[in-house]
């Protein structure tokens, strides 16, 4: 553990872009987003969660698969330094391991290996992480409610705490110790740090929701799915995709061939499973024609079906889509109001 | 707002709707959630006040269309520019104005919190109140004051119809039609900058752009059954964030809307990346009004500006 002072933050995070490209939030138009940095100026401090969140730097929203002309195909590849993102909080880092399941691990099959995403893994694999503490929770936030907290280090390289006037560092991964030992210019930890950090942690905590427990939550929707409570919770949604979008863990996609003459390009690009088009098929048929389908699947592939696969939860209550939607459909309530339903089949819940 | 409450209770009792949108609290500081109320009961749910954003008659159509074949009778509580928009539904064919009962309330403006984020340079709202012309705005540790006039949503500055011109009932006292003399004066600001500067400005609005379409679901105006950027066959435009393609999607829904955008300022609110939604919309609406002397949703036995021809309008865009 080391601390380094704010006034000497922009040395450290020069030293850090020696080796890495640094990513932190930052101001992107009238709003903030996890960027590519020249210096340590440019990150911004203010926020406890930024309102576009961590996933584009991994997997961006739209990112060119190949090129293609006469002369063949051209496969971009990787040659810029590894990637360093600065500033992320523990819903994020908690985000980026939910998506490394999908792309980076994908599941294994008894006597086969799954595809593993070289786009994803050649951004992901070689990068460091630096998740900070969260010193002032949202009121949006509800990351305790999916074994999360404000001072969680799940997922961490280096763990960070702002005290104030300096960032105490703990490196968490062997990749972030030996990054922290390599720095020289660290100052030592003091007791009055740790008692400070102690104390910081106990006023974050108190800021949190209570808990409501999730786990009833998959065998409830193994039952409910085809109740009418699914028209109850999607009534007002509007199926724009802001929540998808915003959301750290979504991550649908689509794939689209943008070519002239003879060359062209293929880009994977985000898709949102709230549009119309997402599931319509060549015939024209739509197997998720209406909103109240495409909300339940929202719904069901965060807390039944991704558990199904990966035994978690696809939801790290970070709390943007909550912040997004232009009709307040709170997912913070469709979960109480789930937990809460009594299902017309079954008289024993 | 007991009488509304009141006015929709007898409306449910005597079956003269059987379901009735409209505003109940929401779950954020202050806000306003679309509620859909069928019972007696559910009625004590609604609310009017400056939360009260989101353009409701949106839920008459598009995916919603439903709902107009699910009830006969829909009831909806209804801003001024919220009307104005069940106008357009009557005029273009899409609802019959008899299945609709509008139940108009008193609008002073209703609140855009992007604003407010701003006025607390992003500092998270936990509460705010109005109270009187003033509104309070407080957070973990800090409270400020401001006037509503500084919160209140660009739309609702300019605004000349507050009061619902086409409505059943009306809950309250009218404003009655509000004059603005300088309803045009962002969009003759602009339009006095040079081309460089106007598309320069453009180019850096719309590349933020991430094509969420919350402007489109959220617009009542926008209800094709298949909006030209899902159809991909052909295919219109590029479905990257790229800024040109993001431009060509603005600019096609700006010219789709032209003389049938009343100007709610649903759009505004709803983009998650702050865009300004409103300069071309609020261009395109003033050129339909010089060209066409026409003002969308303000008359229901008016045919719409683009779906009719008079002899004496002015043709110089054609004839150069």
């Amino acid at each position: 553990m080391i601390k380094i002072k704010k006034t000497e933050l922009n040395k450290f995070i020069d030293f850090l872009m020696k080796d890495y490209d640094v990513y932190s939030p930052a101001d992107v138009g009238k709003k903030a987003a996890f960027k590519k940095i020249n210096s340590a100026f440019e990150i911004r401090h203010d926020l406890t969660n930024t309102h576009l969140s961590p996933k584009d730097v991994f997997f961006p929203q739209s990112e060119v698969i190949f090129k293609y002309s006469e002369d063949g195909l051209n496969v971009p590849n990787r040659d810029e330094k590894p990637i360093a993102v600065w500033g992320m909080r523990n819903c994020d880092t908690s985000s980026l391991m939910m998506l490394n399941k999908v792309f980076g691990e994908a599941h294994q099959m008894p006597d086969k290996e799954m595809y593993k995403d070289p786009y994803w893994k050649m951004k992901y694999d070689n990068c460091l992480i630096f998740n900070q503490a969260c010193n002032e929770p949202l009121s949006t936030c509800f990351c305790n409610w999916f074994d999360g907290s404000p001072f969680a280090k799940k997922g961490s390289d280096v763990f960070v705490v702002d005290t104030g006037d300096h960032y105490i560092l703990e490196g968490i991964s062997d990749k972030g110790k030996t990054f922290l030992t390599n720095y020289k210019k660290g100052e030592g930890t003091t007791k009055d740090d740790e008692e400070k950090i102690a104390e910081l942690k106990k006023t974050a905590e108190s800021y949190m929701p209570d808990v409501v427990k999730i786990k009833p939550l998959y065998d409830k929707m193994n039952k409910i799915w085809d109740e009418p409570i699914w028209e109850e919770i999607s009534a007002k949604c509007i199926n724009c995709g802001a929540c998808t979008f915003v959301c750290p863990t979504c991550h649908c996609f689509d794939v689209s061939d943008e070519g002239k003459g003879k060359k062209g390009k293929r880009i994977r690009l985000w898709d949102s499973c709230m549009f119309q088009i997402f599931t319509r098929e060549a015939s024209g048929h739509n197997p998720r024609g209406l909103s109240t389908q495409r909300v339940r699947q929202r719904i069901m592939h965060k807390y039944n079906y991704f558990m199904d696969n990966y035994e978690q939860h696809l939801c790290t209550g970070c709390g943007r889509c909550v912040q997004v939607c232009p009709v307040n459909l709170d997912i913070r309530e469709v979960i109480k109001q789930i937990l809460d339903y009594k299902s017309i089949k079954n008289e024993d819940n | 707002m007991q009488q509304l409450i009141n006015k929709v209770k007898e409306l449910i009792k005597n079956k003269e709707v059987d379901v009735v949108i409209g505003w109940g609290r929401g779950s954020l500081p202050f806000s306003a959630t679309p509620i859909f109320v069928e019972t007696e009961e559910d009625a004590g749910k609604l609310i009017f006040d400056e939360s009260c954003r989101n353009n409701l008659t949106t839920y008459l159509t598009k995916d919603k269309r439903r709902i107009s074949k699910e009830y006969k009778k829909i009831g909806i509580v209804v801003k001024g520019c919220d009307s104005r928009s069940v106008v357009l539904y009557a005029v273009e064919n899409q609802i019959k104005r008899e299945n609709v009962i509008l139940i108009g309330v008193p609008c002073n403006g209703v609140i855009e919190k992007k604003k407010i984020s701003q006025l607390v340079e992003g500092k998270e709202i936990l509460d705010f109140q109005i109270d009187g012309d003033k509104i309070i705005i407080k957070g973990r540790n800090f409270e400020q004051t401001h006037s509503i006039q500084e919160v209140l949503c660009d739309s609702c500055l300019t605004c000349q119809y507050p009061d619902a011109p086409e409505h059943d009932y009306f809950i309250g006292t009218p404003r009655k039609e509000v004059n603005v003399p300088e309803a045009y004066k962002a969009v003759d600001e602009f339009g006095n900058k040079s081309a460089e500067e106007r598309w320069a400005y453009i180019q850096e609005e719309y590349s933020k752009c991430i094509r969420c379409y919350a402007c489109r679901n959220v617009c009542p105006s926008c209800y094709c059954n298949e909006c030209f950027v899902d159809q991909n066959d052909p295919q219109w435009i590029g479905k990257t964030p790229e800024v040109t393609d993001s431009i060509i999607f603005h600019l096609i829904r700006n010219l789709h809307i032209a003389g049938r955008c009343v100007d709610c300022g649903a759009c505004v609110s709803a983009c998650p990346v702050d865009l300004d939604l409103r300069i071309m919309s609020k261009k395109v609406e003033k050129e339909i009004k010089d060209r066409f002397d026409y003002t969308a949703g303000t008359d229901i036995n008016e045919k719409p500006a683009m779906a009719s021809y008079c002899e004496n309008e002015k043709q110089d865009f054609i004839m150069g």
